[in-house]
């Protein structure tokens, strides 16, 4: 395996954080400045641990121009040209899948590595949470991230040990006037809802089912839902479906931060890798928790659960790894790829 | 008994703020450590521990903020006291005062009513220097909108708290600060001294002088002693500045044929210049004399005693303008 | 939270009534037959009738420079407003106020306000007398993103928190402060990140979507009125006039394709298509409305045509309130 570079991808997405949550619960807020001070943090790590170049999406906020002020190295700001919407996101990662990237660090909630995987299907990525009720990402400092991310881009570690692959839920919409493909990372939702509105699903009485491939008790929001019934881990395969509605158990659930509400379940369903569910009928689609697109009375909904989701990079292993190999010391400071470890 | 009774002005400022209080749910107060500290000139004393957190409130250092919670809680139905610790700040929150609480009747066609009070010390021999010092009631007085008070003895400071906070506007109730410990016979009950009406201090023949807040006082010093000289002085203290009893000081003109006006503000743009103003446009054919204005030169007020004793106007000041005053002989054609 | 068919129209009804009277409002400027400055709403309605719709009539609100669309949302008369607008004696403010003044304290619209930032601590003092008597009532500061670089937004927001009081703060972010762009008067992006500074939370909605504005302020309303203290909302709008006037494209400050990007989220025709495609609104239904409405305005038009002028022994009214207490006339020799 040859490289030309170690190029690591930061995408920082300036939205995430601030949304309706915090009003409604004590969601954390995350400011731009914790953002601006996240991806620093990880851009003095990447040069520091072996990158060749650092390459930003930029960002209506210029948070990544703001980043990187001032620090030494080969920074690039992707030149596109910006929406101020989750597209944004999509077209950063094409854009990292055809520059060659060899680790991406996204910044955001479970919105943002969706939109990654998205633009990039096959991206290693780690997946940052400036939110508070993201299950997708991980509470990670950048400077832990950027390290790994330069390791694994440069090839010191090697992907393949330290990268797994994700689970996805796969989507196809079929509409009076449109069809769709889209994937959620954690969870599609069906809701009673006539509009995007402020997006977050925060009513727990306008839900109506919602199918997770990642379903844990440790996390809030929707996913927390079959988490409390059917939980279903990150590296498990399948999923799992629930109906709400009279009828069934009656179940405390978080969902939102610090929020807990009684929801009933109608029926629970464990769904096989590859099991495809259909539902019918106006409903309005949440992906990975976000209302976001309405479908008519003639829509039909399917989907199912596939282990085609992004390079989840592993970073305490990475670092483990890195460290066991010296590759912290003075001497071995100038990693080259003649240098790999695995 | 009770007629006896003396209180201090700044127990008496505090006396008509308990009253008000007990008589009128509506009224509260807010400001700068007014709470458990009782102000920083003792004036809020007691007030909190009788009323509760609610109705004294501690507030941040934020003087704009002080005056537009009295602006937004007085618009909307409550009869607010708003203390800014020293008449200086009044700088700091002069948006709210200038532009809302002055215009908002008069903005909205009529359509609102403001009654709340500001409250705050202002004055000079205190060694507080330029930022403490200040009288800037002439500033105040040019807006339309503002009612200002300074009194200058015990009583009058209950009596005009009293109005001031019955009142149905803005109004500024300026403490003097080296008045605070003045006592005097002060009665028990409430009673009320009506804005726009001033005082006859003391009833005389040959001069007049206008003066208010401690000026009144030095003035009454000088009275005394030019008496002996067989000066008889007829101070004027107007009480209120806005609305000014112009009435009162043209009447007293026209009987003694020469003013004097005394404020510890600088001359220049001061409220003695308004004052001779109106004596000339109304009294000009029973002047004997120009009128004299006596006030702090044109300088912010200095730090060291040895030069702020000179440069605040006093008994000996007033003494000298009156003996110049007097020293004018008109023929009379 | 589902919004209810009547709410909906109710949003609609208030989005729409600003659209038209403020578009009057520029066509008649245009004609010069109104005086003075005029700062025009259009493009943020949803934020006005997103916010007021989650208030009650006895709600106090304060307003800003741009200030008809708060009024207008907080169920202003069309009579009134325009007269006030000409000048005339029938008007809010029977003249003496003006655009920029214009106010019904009878809705609890405590006045539009010519100084930037002004608005907040009022609300602030409102709030803290609502709480005061205990009623439950709210108040909300609208303002702009401009304001929060004023001193006065600071020590507002500050207060508030401090006293714990019942307030919304409503901030239309427009991304420009009068001519200027936001990026050049602040280092941050977000009006919102400010809040954390001061304990309050805040959150930012598409201030182009009516619902999303109207979710958040149900939220934060219900939430000071429960005793929950402050809080921020940031509304992402835009304004496609001018600072003040009538011009909106071929302006120095900003490109016209970044008026026409936005125009394209339009608060009230996106609105309309969502309510007709969920069959809560026909088309046919939605024009009556305009209709309607359109006609209200001329008939506030020809209200403030057929209004007399002031008389200039009113220069000296309302200055001063008389006060039951106190015997002298108010006021001074002049």
């Amino acid at each position: 395996m040859t490289r030309t570079a170690s190029i690591v991808g930061i995408i920082v997405n300036p939205n995430a954080g601030k949304d309706i949550r915090r009003l409604v619960t004590p969601a954390t807020h995350t400011s731009d400045v914790t953002k601006v001070g996240i991806v620093r943090r990880a851009i003095v790590a990447a040069f520091e641990s072996g990158a060749s170049k650092v390459l930003l999406m930029p960002d209506n906020h210029r948070l990544a121009e703001r980043a990187s002020d001032g620090i030494k190295g080969d920074i690039e700001v992707l030149d596109m040209p910006l929406s101020g919407s989750r597209f944004d996101t999509i077209t950063a990662a094409h854009l990292f899948c055809q520059a060659q990237v060899g680790a991406v660090i996204a910044l955001g909630g479970d919105g943002t590595s969706r939109d990654v995987a998205i633009g990039w299907p096959d991206a290693p990525l780690i997946a940052i949470s400036t939110g508070t009720n993201n299950v997708f990402p991980s509470a990670i400092d950048g400077t832990s991230a950027g390290a790994a991310a330069a390791f694994v881009a440069s090839g010191a570690v090697c992907l393949s040990v330290v990268g797994r692959r994700s689970k996805k839920v796969v989507i196809k919409i079929d509409d009076r006037d449109k069809s769709l493909d889209d994937l959620a990372l954690v969870d599609l939702a069906f809701i009673n809802s006539m509009f995007v509105g402020a997006r977050a699903v925060r009513d727990p009485h306008t839900v109506h089912a919602v199918i997770a491939c990642v379903a844990t008790p440790a996390s809030t929001g929707l996913s927390s839902i079959a988490g409390r019934i059917h939980p279903v881990g990150r590296w498990e395969t399948g999923g799992v479906f629930v109906r709400l509605g009279a009828g069934g158990r009656k179940v405390r659930v978080p969902l939102a931060p610090g929020s807990f509400t009684t929801m009933e379940i109608a029926e629970v369903r464990p769904l096989g890798e590859g099991e495809k569910i259909s539902l019918s009928g106006k409903t309005m689609l949440a992906f990975d928790g976000e209302r976001d697109l309405p479908v008519s009375e003639f829509g039909t909904v399917t989907a199912h659960i596939e282990t085609t989701g992004p390079l989840l990079i592993d970073v305490e292993r990475t670092l483990v790894l890195a460290a066991q190999a010296l590759m912290f010391d003075e001497t071995a400071r100038h990693i080259s790829e003649e240098n790999h470890v695995y | 008994m009770s007629d006896e009774r003396k209180l201090s002005y700044g127990q008496a400022f505090n006396e008509a703020v308990s009253q008000m209080m007990e008589a009128d749910p509506d009224v509260f107060c807010a400001g700068e450590d007014i709470g458990a500290f009782g102000g920083v000139f003792g004036t809020f004393l007691g007030l909190q521990a009788k009323f509760g957190e609610h109705r004294v409130v501690d507030t941040p250092i934020s003087e704009q903020a002080i005056v537009g919670l009295g602006v937004g809680a007085s618009v909307t139905g409550l009869r607010p006291i708003v203390d800014l610790m020293f008449m200086d700040f009044i700088c700091v929150a002069l948006d709210q005062i200038v532009n809302q609480a002055a215009k908002l009747k008069y903005m909205f066609g009529g359509e609102a009513s403001l009654p709340m009070t500001i409250t705050t010390a202002g004055g000079g021999g205190l060694s507080a220097a330029a930022q403490h010092s200040q009288s800037l009631e002439a500033l105040l007085c040019h807006i339309p909108g503002l009612k200002v008070v300074m009194p200058s003895n015990p009583y009058d400071m209950k009596g005009l708290m009293i109005s001031c906070i019955k009142d149905n506007n803005p109004t500024v109730m300026i403490k003097h600060k080296r008045l605070l410990g003045m006592s005097a016979v002060v009665p028990t009950e409430a009673y009320e001294i009506p804005l726009g009406k001033g005082n006859i201090l003391r009833p005389g023949t040959d001069v007049t002088i206008v003066a208010y807040a401690r000026m009144a006082n030095e003035a009454l010093i000088a009275a005394a002693e030019l008496a002996k000289e067989g000066i008889e002085c007829e101070i004027i203290d107007p009480r209120t500045l806005q609305p000014l009893d112009a009435d009162l000081i043209v009447d007293s003109a026209k009987k003694t044929n020469r003013v004097v006006v005394v404020h510890e503000a600088v001359r220049f743009g001061g409220l003695g210049g308004e004052i001779a103003s109106q004596i000339q446009e109304l009294a000009f054919d029973y002047l004997d004399a120009p009128v004299t204005r006596i006030g702090a030169p044109f300088s912010p007020v200095p730090f060291s005693p040895a030069l702020e004793q000179h440069y605040i106007p006093d008994a000996k000041t007033i003494l000298a303008g009156v003996r110049e005053i007097m020293q004018r002989n008109v023929i009379r054609g | 939270m589902e919004i209810s068919t009547t709410k909906q129209f109710d949003l609609h009804r208030r989005m729409v009534r600003i659209r038209l009277f403020e578009e009057a409002a520029g066509r008649l400027a245009e004609a010069n037959r109104l005086p003075g400055f005029l700062h025009l709403y259009v493009g943020e309605e949803a934020v006005a009738s997103g916010v007021c719709g989650a208030l009650n009539d006895d709600d106090h609100i304060t307003s800003t420079h741009r200030g008809h669309g708060h009024l207008v949302a907080k169920g202003g008369d069309f009579n009134r407003m325009m007269a006030e607008l000409m000048g005339k004696a029938t008007g809010y403010c029977k003249g003496k106020g003006g655009s920029m003044h214009i106010s019904d304290t009878s809705l609890g619209m405590l006045g539009a306000n010519g100084i930037v930032g002004a608005g907040s601590p009022i609300a602030v003092g409102a709030a803290f007398a609502n709480r005061y008597r205990g009623r439950g009532q709210v108040a909300v500061a609208f303002f702009g993103d401009g304001s929060t670089n004023i001193g006065a937004f600071h020590e507002a927001a500050n207060m508030a928190c401090a006293l714990h009081l019942p307030i919304v703060f409503a901030c239309e972010n427009n991304e420009y402060g009068e001519f200027t762009p936001r990026h050049k008067t602040m280092a941050i992006t977000d009006i919102v990140d400010r809040a954390a500074g001061y304990g309050m939370p805040g959150v930012i909605v598409d201030g182009m979507d009516v619902i999303a504005v109207h979710e958040a302020a149900v939220e934060a309303v219900e939430r000071a009125r429960q005793g929950g203290g402050p809080s921020l909302i940031e509304a992402k709008t835009y304004r496609y006039y001018n600072h003040h006037g009538i011009q909106n494209l071929g302006l120095k400050y900003r490109p016209d394709e970044e008026v026409a990007t936005w125009k394209q989220r339009d608060p009230i025709f996106t609105f309309e298509d969502r309510m007709i495609e969920n069959g809560v609104a026909t088309r046919e239904k939605v024009d009556e409305i305009w209709a309607e409405l359109r006609q209200d305005i001329e008939t506030a038009i020809q209200f403030a045509d057929d209004s007399p002028y002031p008389t200039p022994d009113q220069i000296m009214v309302d200055v001063y309130t008389k006060s039951s207490t106190s015997n002298t006339t108010v006021g001074t020799k002049s």
